[in-house]
């Protein structure tokens, strides 16, 4: 009898429990608040929720008009600073809403399973990396015409890698330290005179004897660094 | 009698802490691990094999009240600690993806409770089992087997009054760990989008 009174005690409890569940699921079963914007939804899960369906983008686009996107708000009101963050929700080639949005910040970004991709864009936007990204202030990327795919992938900012070979092999007695040509840190110039071995009066001489006055871009004839030059014919401007 | 608390303390009391004590570490340590490979999203998928290993632990339950016949009561009896164990330390690093909502940590609640419940039922088992051991020597001398001895030694510990007393109050604590657990496992396959 004392047994069956516990039993009781429990289950009047966990009824209780799951009575509260669905008059407050927003407590209860939600992984914490929804964003501002979304707040008034915050009792009604089923606005974006669907049984065993998770958050389908239809839910989404229902409300959130995918041509409106980053343009219009869900009232049709313009959005004012449109033109400084560009609209690109237009050329997604599928509609994965969660891959990017978490609306209940409960969820930290930390916990969730890193689902964006960028195919999930057209191979335009794809290769456009500045219409979402804001390239770093330093020496290093003050090169707007390059081409960020040249040290990034889409795979994340690091680990970047530059193939330097492409460029210049660092190999003999070229085998040095980043600063020793690039100095001031700065790796969107470089020079070949830090070395006592171009000595720049030297080199001047030496080149002058073959008609050539502008030694500025070294590399752009001894590409590999060799004594001759490899590379396309010397400026002898 | 300085000695007998000494042997209480080493045999019995510091094996039930630690068996606590290394659950709630470990999970900690897996869940600093996450951190540092920047992998927490991966603890919301260790709940699916913690629940599975809990699930798979009735076996013994369902053994000890003849709803089947297979297996030795004894075999599955250590089957259940270990596994019940092991699935309470995945589910421990599930809870730590820092989820808010209030019925998930009933249930991790729920969850802990019965592992410290369990662990006292073991305790108890233990005790009982040790003070059987007069009895086992004798039957051991009647020329009882080996396995005839184990199986004997189980169903006569599981008799104590203490332990009997004890399962009267694991049941309800497993019960509500169950009905939590069902409803938030319920939840969240109702909400989430499994693809």
């Amino acid at each position: 009898m004392k047994r069956g009174w516990v039993l009781a005690l429990v289950g009047a409890n966990l009824v209780a429990i799951i009575a509260l569940v669905f008059a407050y699921p927003h407590l209860m079963i939600s992984p914490g608040s929804l964003i501002p914007a979304h707040a008034a939804l915050a009792e009604n899960c089923s606005s974006c929720h669907a049984p065993f369906r998770g958050v389908p983008p239809a839910k989404c686009v229902s409300c959130h008009a995918v041509a409106d996107i980053g343009i219009r708000t869900t009232n049709g009101a313009a959005i004012a600073d449109a033109s400084s963050r560009p609209a690109f929700h237009q050329a997604l080639i599928t509609q994965a809403c969660l891959s990017c949005h978490t609306e209940h910040p409960g969820a930290s970004p930390a916990t969730r399973e890193p689902l964006f991709s960028h195919d999930l864009l057209n191979e335009t936007m794809r290769n456009q990396c500045s219409s979402c990204h804001v390239p770093p202030v330093d020496a290093l990327h003050a090169d707007k015409s390059a081409k960020c795919a040249t040290c990034h992938t889409q795979g994340g900012w690091k680990p970047a890698t530059f193939d330097h070979d492409r460029f210049f092999p660092l190999i003999g007695p070229h085998k040095a330290t980043c600063a020793t040509c690039h100095t001031k840190s700065d790796f969107s110039t470089y020079t070949c005179f830090s070395c006592h071995e171009h000595e720049p009066g030297r080199v001047q001489a030496k080149h002058l004897e073959e008609g050539i006055r502008n030694i500025d871009n070294c590399v752009s004839c001894h590409r590999k660094g060799g004594a001759e030059g490899e590379g396309e014919e010397g400026n002898d401007d | 009698m300085k000695i007998r608390h000494a042997h209480i303390l080493t045999r019995e009391v510091l094996p039930f802490l630690a068996s606590l004590l290394a659950l709630v570490a470990l999970a900690l340590l897996f869940d600093a691990l996450l951190h540092l490979l920047n992998a927490v999203w991966v603890g919301r998928y260790l709940g699916i094999p913690g629940v599975l290993l809990i699930v798979g632990s009735f076996g013994y339950s369902l053994r000890k009240r003849k709803l089947i016949h297979a297996g030795k009561p004894v075999d599955l009896l250590r089957l259940h600690e270990r596994m019940a164990w092991a699935g309470s330390l995945l589910v421990l690093v599930h809870a730590g993806i820092h989820f808010n909502a209030i019925l998930a940590w009933l249930a991790v609640w729920a969850m802990l409770i019965n592992v410290a419940s369990g662990l006292t039922g073991k305790f108890l088992l233990q005790r009982a089992r040790r003070r059987l051991e007069a009895a086992r020597d004798a039957m051991r001398r009647q020329g009882l087997s080996a396995e005839e001895l184990e199986d004997s030694t189980y169903w006569d510990t599981l008799a104590f009054d203490v332990v009997k007393q004890w399962r009267a109050v694991h049941f309800p604590i497993a019960l509500a760990f169950g009905v939590l657990a069902l409803a938030h496992i319920a939840a969240v396959f109702w909400h989430w989008g499994w693809k």
